[in-house]
């Protein structure tokens, strides 16, 4: 019978017992330090974005508990929270406007693209001549600065002289409509959308193109219709996609400001961003209040970023 | 799924696509691709055009067919007294684009490592801590921003740009670079370290060429982001270090009378980012899709 | 050249109770192949990574030639190890790849390219030299991961299931060219499988894991005729032992209703426990087909027909349960679904105390 050969004849010998703690010492030592090793690399990074980031909201939440005004003479005084209560006051639905227009112009925006995009990318899902030229087209609004893609959809698509839409309107016989200041709301969100299909587009692609070809095959030799196909075997495999896009899309979306201010300079569509600007470092000086208000927004989002980061585990546990 | 992100997002449209198995159904589908295609892009098309068109060709009824011109970018290039230059902005883009995408690869990609090839305990923690920054809206911080630029002299300088876009970008370079590193087979770096390699060799020869595409998709999409913002450039620096953003809406003041030259301003504008995304198109989407996903 | 030794190692993920890999007491000579075989989750393959340096050693040691290795990280081992998936580097040439781990020691490249054109004529690799290994096939891919690691001249060889990913022609083909390569190289190997056949036609010795706990270290045919416990029993040889639990009836124990005759040590053993369900384990080709009734009577339910020999599996009462006994027969067989048959011993039988540990 062979069993293994153990030298037990040391076992009870103290050297062997201190060499064995020291072993295990060292491999404890060695996994600490493995610990260390695996940290140190982020640290620069995490540190940055600290300092940067997390700093200066330290900051905003000081300035909120005061009453600054960063033009007048007067000192700044600590109120403490009634920059908060005074969002109770009737006066301050400039607020809740700000509020609601934000969130209108998120949910249309990301939920059109979203749809706009799954359109393309269900049209680009092909092969046929010049699909690489037409994804070239469709991609290029979204890497045009919004400052441009504002300013040329007011002056050359919107604009009542000079913008095409206006020129087949009014070629039609209708009467042109200065579309920038009758319909604020709907031309930001038109250009937003123009501008984030394509990146709501290209996620679902990535979908589609990695849908398995037997699941859809057996469904067709099932006598499954096309739609039929989409509802039930394309969608639900498409949903971590759409959830994806929807959660990006919204964290650029909710901070909308370029657009803003350059298709309607604020008017009807002074979304929280582009209000609190205002308010503070575009000519308002309230810092304090301002601060307030900007501290509510972030908690609206940390609320948000809760639900979104539920959905970006669930991403990242089929990673794992 | 058995094959990689990367081979799905990156190879042909498989043969089955959802529409049209007839063949005249696809073909008018094509059609109609191609169609909304050109529509989709006409806006940007028609800028093109209006750019090199005299003034009053440009503001008259809408034409497709008129003698170019090379003017309206001389007129928007040549040096208009003490506002911002076109040279200017650009030189100030540029730098600012650069350096700040230099900084964030460099800060990016141990990141990515920690996070993905030897992960640490809790790195699921830290990636979500980085996505999070992403959420706090800028106006929560921009008010301090100022303060403190303003009192470190920092206001109207590229500095303060490069840095607050490096915070801006990274939370993104993080998160896309660690999803290309977590590409790499775990099998492949443990191969390496048997034959020796430190960790130095590691990463240049084995980590490096298989992750390098995913490492230029990263930086090219920073790149484009920092290239097109506005928000805290205007706020931040407009007297001083004005970028290509600031100076294509300083050109607004002609909106109206100058379509041509505002146009013509607009091409010069996003023209690099534009031809530099149409030719990393591919290596893009991979990364986009990549990052996102996974 | 290379004793290896484990000393009472054990490999506790952090998190975990249970070890992966549980004090593993085996000691490895010279040259010698050994073969860890068990099935998923046996931590074979974590004791493999142990030598390797991949994997912490939580309590014990690791000896690479009465040199304590426990504490070195895989670099300083000098070891190779095959992966099952090969791990080549995509972005090298075969004959890069091979060099690899020559260039990392700073061998001058001269030098270098030699050994990896003696390496390269070995395993049939020269024209090859010059591919990355995407334009390789599987078989080629594997030869080139061996490449890799014969080059190097190191002091032991790991193995990883290497042969997992190939066909099943070639894996039985490429397994016998390997265990000649170790036995011309006479570098030791440690080779992890969870085939079992692939370890007894391998193995100088196989040791056999489950659940991280060493069942039985020895040569192959001392593994088949004399396993330590019933699941060595059961793991090894293919088709699998016969096995039953039976109760002891009036100090007896009967299969299917024969009563079952034991060596006196044996019996003495089982008299000796007091236990009430033991094993029985009987080999197929220790059963035969009688004439007569005098064995356990059955009904065939399969016949696998092999050409060279027979499988029937046959369905038989036993202690009031419906059990299945596989007989072997050599060529072909004369019976088939459904026939009734007899079944009597012929051979040597393995009696397992209710713990499972060999009487």
């Amino acid at each position: 019978m062979t069993d293994t050969v153990v030298d037990d004849s040391g076992l009870d010998d103290p050297s062997f017992v201190d060499e064995a703690k020291q072993r295990a010492e060292g491999v404890k030592a060695l996994a600490r330090r493995e610990g260390w090793k695996r940290r140190l690399p982020i640290l620069p990074a995490l540190i940055f974005t600290i300092v940067v980031t997390q700093i200066p909201f330290l900051f905003t939440l000081f300035y909120s508990l005061t009453d600054w005004d960063i033009s007048s003479i007067d000192p700044r005084e600590f109120i403490w929270f009634d920059n908060y209560a005074s969002l109770s006051n009737p006066g301050e639905k400039f607020f809740r406007e700000a509020a609601w227009v934000s969130v209108q112009m998120t949910v249309i925006a990301v939920l059109g693209s979203l749809f706009v995009g799954t359109g393309l990318a269900v049209l680009l899902d092909r092969k046929f001549l010049g699909q690489g030229f037409v994804r070239t087209l469709l991609i290029t609004p979204f890497l045009v600065m919004p400052v441009v893609a504002s300013l040329l959809w007011k002056t050359q698509m919107f604009n009542k002289t000079f913008g095409v839409l206006n020129w087949l309107i009014e070629s039609l016989g209708f009467e042109g409509i200065e579309f920038a200041s009758r319909f604020p709301m709907a031309s930001v969100i038109t250009v937003l959308i123009w501008q984030w299909s394509p990146f709501m587009m290209l996620i679902v692609l990535a979908g589609l193109q990695g849908q398995d070809t037997s699941t859809l095959e057996a469904a067709r030799v099932d006598g499954a219709t096309t739609f039929g196909i989409f509802r039930q075997i394309t969608f639900p495999q498409l949903r971590p996609y759409l959830e994806l896009g929807t959660l990006l899309g919204a964290i650029y979306l909710i901070q909308v400001y370029d657009h803003i201010e350059v298709i309607t300079g604020g008017v009807g569509t002074k979304n929280l961003p582009f209000w609190i600007a205002q308010r503070s470092i575009g000519g308002g000086n309230l810092f304090g209040l301002a601060s307030a208000y900007s501290i509510l927004v972030v908690i609206a989002s940390i609320i948000i970023a809760n639900v979104g980061l539920r959905v970006l585990s669930n991403l990242l546990e089929d990673d794992s | 799924m058995a094959r990689s992100l990367m081979e799905r997002v990156t190879r042909a449209p498989k043969a089955e696509p959802i529409l049209g198995q007839n063949r005249v159904v696809a073909r008018l589908l094509a059609i109609l691709t191609w169609v909304v295609g050109l529509l989709y892009f006409f806006p940007l098309l028609w800028l093109v055009l209006n750019g090199f068109k005299e003034e009053s060709v440009a503001s008259g009824d809408p034409k497709l067919f008129f003698e170019p011109t090379l003017d309206r970018f001389s007129d928007v290039t040549e040096d208009a007294g003490n506002t911002l230059s076109f040279t200017d902005a650009f030189m100030n883009s540029f730098w600012v684009v650069l350096i700040s995408t230099v900084f964030v690869m460099i800060l990016a990609v141990p990141a990515a490592y920690a996070l993905a090839i030897r992960p640490m305990r809790m790195w699921r923690d830290v990636l979500f801590f980085f996505i999070s920054t992403k959420f706090l809206p800028i106006v929560g911080i921009i008010m301090p921003l100022y303060i403190i630029g303003r009192d470190l002299g920092l206001l109207g300088t590229r500095t303060i740009l490069i840095v607050l876009y490096t915070a801006m970008n990274l939370p993104l370079a993080v998160w896309m670079l660690r999803s290309f590193f977590a590409e790499v087979p775990k099998e492949l770096i443990e191969a390496s370290q048997i034959d020796g390699a430190s960790l130095m060799g590691q990463i240049r020869q084995v980590i490096l060429p298989i992750v390098a595409p995913g490492l230029a998709a990263t930086a090219l999409l920073c790149v484009i982001f920092a290239w097109n913002e506005f928000f805290l450039a205007v706020q931040l620096n407009s007297a001083g270090a004005g970028t290509i953003p600031v100076w294509v809406n300083a050109q607004q003041q002609f909106q109206g009378q100058f379509i041509a030259q505002f146009s013509a301003a607009s091409i010069l504008a996003i023209f690099p980012v534009v031809i530099a995304g149409w030719v990393a198109q591919k290596r893009m989407i991979r990364g986009l899709a990549m990052g996102a996903i996974k | 050249m290379a004793e290896v030794r484990y000393e009472a190692a054990s490999r506790i993920y952090p998190g975990t109770e249970i070890p992966a890999v549980n004090a593993l007491d085996l000691d490895i000579a010279d040259g010698e192949l050994l073969v860890l075989v068990g099935p998923s989750g046996s931590g074979k393959s974590t004791a493999l990574r142990m030598l390797a340096g991949l994997e912490h050693v939580n309590e014990g040691a690791i000896w690479i030639n009465d040199i304590d290795v426990t504490l070195k990280p895989p670099q300083d081992r000098d070891i190779a190890m095959v992966f099952q998936n090969y791990a080549l580097y995509p972005s090298m040439t075969v004959a890069e790849n091979m060099g690899f781990a020559l260039k990392q020691a700073k061998v001058p490249k001269v030098e270098r390219a030699a050994q990896v054109q003696e390496a390269a004529r070995i395993l049939d690799l020269e024209e090859y030299l010059d591919r990355k290994p995407k334009n390789l096939s599987g078989g080629q891919r594997q030869r080139v991961a061996m490449g890799r690691a014969i080059v190097r001249s190191p002091q032991v060889f790991l193995m990883d299931e290497p042969l997992s990913n190939l066909d099943a022609k070639l894996r039985v083909q490429t397994r016998t060219e390997l265990a000649d390569l170790q036995a011309r190289l006479g570098t030791t190997m440690v080779y992890v499988t969870h085939d079992q056949v692939e370890a007894m036609t391998m193995g100088h010795r196989v040791a056999v894991l489950d659940f991280g706990v060493l069942q039985q270290v020895a040569t192959p045919t001392e593994l088949y005729h004399q396993p330590k416990n019933r699941f060595v029993a059961g793991f090894i040889g293919s088709p699998a032992m016969n096995l039953l639990d039976v109760e002891r009836t009036d100090g007896q124990f009967r299969l299917g209703g024969l009563p079952i005759e034991l060596t006196s040590e044996v019996g003495d053993a089982a008299a000796a426990n007091s236990g009430t369900t033991f094993g029985l384990g009987v080999r197929p080709e220790h059963l035969e087909f009688v004439s007569d009734d005098s064995g356990v009577n059955g009904e065939v339910s399969v016949v696998e027909a092999l050409g060279s020999e027979s499988f029937l599996h046959v369905k038989v009462q036993h202690e009031g349960r419906e059990e299945l006994l596989v007989v072997h027969e050599a060529g072909d067989t004369a019976f088939g679904r459904g026939d009734n048959v007899s079944i009597a011993i012929n051979g040597p039988i393995h009696m397992f105390a209710p713990d499972g540990e060999r009487l």
